[in-house]
């Protein structure tokens, strides 16, 4: 294995129950310590079930997966406290406060005391909600809303962190926010994993991305290589369009 | 434990904001045991106590109309009634009154209905005494006393007023009967006076079944406490499983299984959570029927003396509830399909199980199947401590068998869960 690859996918495959079509189909895959990893692809195309399976919220049908040289399936205690998770939804209790919510969290990573509650206001100071510390997430517009979610997913200052279209439906102010934090973070060491529809935003943060489609990698590469390669290509949703074709999914 | 602690934190939290559900889990079966019991007291007390409605009109205004006044008043099973809007009736207004509802009951004791009586019985004593057949031509008035009853008035009701009626007239009879024969004995015997006595030899006396020492009786409060307390125990399912499929779809418990926090770690928090939930249903239900029921006139509950009991019938009750709950909110997809199958499930149990109707009033079929219902099985515990005094090796069988079906209700919902991962 290569020292500098903090996950390795080896010939994943997911089979859903009852269905004869794998989700993923025979997937292997490297992500470098360090990376922001994009991973893209139409609807259905597979790019949640992988980062399900590596949350390890999926069991794969068969493959391997090595996660900071752990094996998935094996060691997911030890994997789960080294990621962190920031799924599309916000995965947050409404009911409660910002302050609440992540103090629950932080102590369920292990976290107590003055270190919790200094990673708490340092963050929330980061993403500029230290003034709404004790309003409950109900409360939050959607920008709010989604700078928490990923403060939820980094409390623990995760060594992998999963990005599920973490900008989705939110103001540009916000998005800014988020995008410099996550390349502050990532500068820190955070390897991430991205998964976004939004081209331009991929093309900006990550520094490798990997196209899928029905299950299965049809490209892989640096953005700028991969826009570079055909000189019909102006930018990244171009390759996309390309790879991907323009028929519609559902 | 860090992270279990964090849980239950969460899981309070989580409890104590929704408003909703707190008057759902604590005021919903407190005013659910006060009406059901106020409701099968007064039911109680309508056949036992002040509360059949009778209007009676005595034209006799002697002995036998007396008499009978006297004694449907002192069976305090009927509230009687002598005038309508403080006018005396008439046969015709009496008739109205029962037939429009006013009164349940309406007697009319004809006139002179005493006179007839005395002189009958003298005529036939005097007969007898002077060696002639009792005299059964028509020259012997027949009296007799209307009853009209309300149409929707239960036959137990009815068969009560006839037998009371007839209970009393044949006393009043035979207290003439006996009086005119002490009067014709002492007539024929020159001295020593005699004095006989219509006075009953047999009396009957009313008692519980009880073990020995127990002051303790049974009534509506022993059990519709216990009874509703099961019930609101096992409504905590809508609210647990609620809250479970809330927190799936809000998308928290995947989020919660991605950090290292197992999903039983999870499901113990909530479990933790609903015992305390359950036994704080209990301790209010048990708070209200010992001292708020008193103070509206209901029966003070009773709960014995074995607290012990108590706590491991009530855990176990509570396990078997939060078990089904935990079951109903994995298998559930939605919260309507959770709220919906679970609270009519839970009344089935309920209904089988002896909450509404105690299973000894049950039909035989219905009887041997209540013994499927965990409510049965809680209800029989507190049973065994409320009513027959049991001790802890008592209540053993029945909390065995709730603990059995809370595990297999949890094996279930993580043997499920594992499956829907896959």
């Amino acid at each position: 294995m290569n020292d500098q690859n903090i996950i390795t996918i080896s010939c994943l495959t997911k089979f859903y129950k009852g269905s004869d079509k794998p989700a993923v189909d025979d997937i292997s895959l490297n992500i470098k310590q360090g990376e922001v990893f994009g991973l893209l692809g139409p609807n259905g195309a597979g790019k949640s079930t992988i980062i399900n399976i590596l949350c390890g919220l999926l069991t794969p049908t068969n493959g391997q997966v090595t996660i900071h040289n752990l094996i998935l399936g094996k060691n997911n205690y030890k994997i789960k406290e080294l990621i962190g998770v920031v799924p599309q939804d916000i995965a947050l209790y409404p009911s409660l406060t910002a302050m609440e919510n992540l103090i629950i969290l932080g102590k369920i990573y292990g976290l107590k005391g003055k270190d919790l509650s200094n990673r708490i206001y340092e963050l929330l100071t980061m993403f500029g909600l230290e003034k709404s510390k004790d309003r409950r997430i109900s409360y939050f517009s959607g920008g709010m809303k989604r700078r928490m979610n990923l403060i939820a997913g980094i409390i623990h200052n995760p060594k992998i962190l999963f990005l599920d279209e973490p900008t989705v439906g939110i103001d540009v102010q916000s998005k800014k926010v988020i995008l410099d934090n996550l390349r502050e973070i990532n500068k820190l060491g955070t390897t991430i994993i991205y998964t976004s529809h939004l081209m331009e935003e991929v093309q900006k943060i990550c520094t490798r991305i990997a196209f899928i489609d029905e299950g299965k990698i049809i490209a892989e590469g640096i953005p700028s290589e991969l826009i570079k390669s055909d000189p019909a290509f102006f930018n990244l949703e171009d390759v996309y369009l390309k790879l991907t074709g323009k028929k519609l999914r559902d | 434990m860090q992270k279990l602690f964090a849980l239950l934190y969460k899981d309070v939290l989580l409890l104590i904001r929704d408003r909703a559900g707190i008057a759902l889990l604590f005021l919903m079966p407190l005013v659910l045991v006060f009406i059901m019991t106020s409701i099968q007291d007064n039911t109680f007390k309508s056949i036992n106590e002040s509360g059949i409605s009778l209007l009676i009109l005595d034209n006799d205004n002697d002995s036998l109309g007396l008499t009978i006044e006297r004694e449907l008043e002192k069976s305090n099973i009927f509230t009687i009634s002598k005038e309508i809007n403080h006018i005396k009736p008439t046969e015709a207004t009496l008739k109205d009154a029962v037939a429009s509802g006013i009164y349940q009951i309406g007697i009319i004791i004809p006139a002179e209905v005493t006179k007839k009586l005395k002189k009958n019985s003298k005529r036939n004593i005097s007969r007898a005494f002077s060696g002639l057949p009792a005299d059964t031509t028509n020259r012997i008035d027949t009296s007799q006393i209307s009853v009209y009853i309300d149409p929707i008035t239960k036959n137990s009701f009815k068969t009560t007023i006839f037998s009371t009626l007839r209970e009393f007239t044949s006393k009043i009879e035979n207290e003439i009967i006996i009086a005119e024969i002490t009067k014709e004995i002492n007539q024929r015997l020159p001295f020593n006076k005699v004095c006989l006595s219509s006075k009953n030899s047999i009396t009957f006396k009313e008692e519980y079944a009880l073990k020995e020492n127990s002051r303790i009786i049974p009534n509506s409060v022993q059990h519709n406490v216990p009874a509703w307390t099961m019930f609101a125990m096992f409504f905590i399912v809508i609210s647990l499983a609620g809250n479970m499929i809330k927190e799936r779809e809000e998308g928290s418990v995947n989020s919660l299984l991605t950090m290292p926090c197992s999903y039983s770690t999870f499901i113990t928090s909530k479990i933790l959570i609903y015992i305390l939930v359950c036994l704080l249903q209990l301790l209010l239900m048990l708070l209200m029927g010992v001292y708020f029921f008193p103070t509206l006139g209901l029966p003070a509950l009773k709960i014995g003396v074995n607290f012990f009991a108590i706590f491991i019938i009530a855990l176990s009750s509570s396990l078997a509830a939060i078990g089904y709950g935990v079951l109903i909110g994995t298998l559930s997809t939605t919260h309507q399909q959770a709220a919906t199958f679970g609270s009519i499930s839970v009344m089935i149990l309920a209904a089988i199980g002896g909450v509404w109707v105690p299973v000894f009033a049950m039909p035989p079929f219905m009887r041997s199947i209540s013994i499927i219902s965990p409510l049965n099985w809680g209800l029989n515990g507190f049973y065994e401590v409320f009513i027959r005094e049991g001790n802890t090796f008592s209540v053993l069988f029945d909390s065995f068998k709730l603990i059995l079906f809370f595990t297999l209700c949890l094996l279930t919902s993580l043997l499920y869960k594992r499956l829907i991962r896959k």
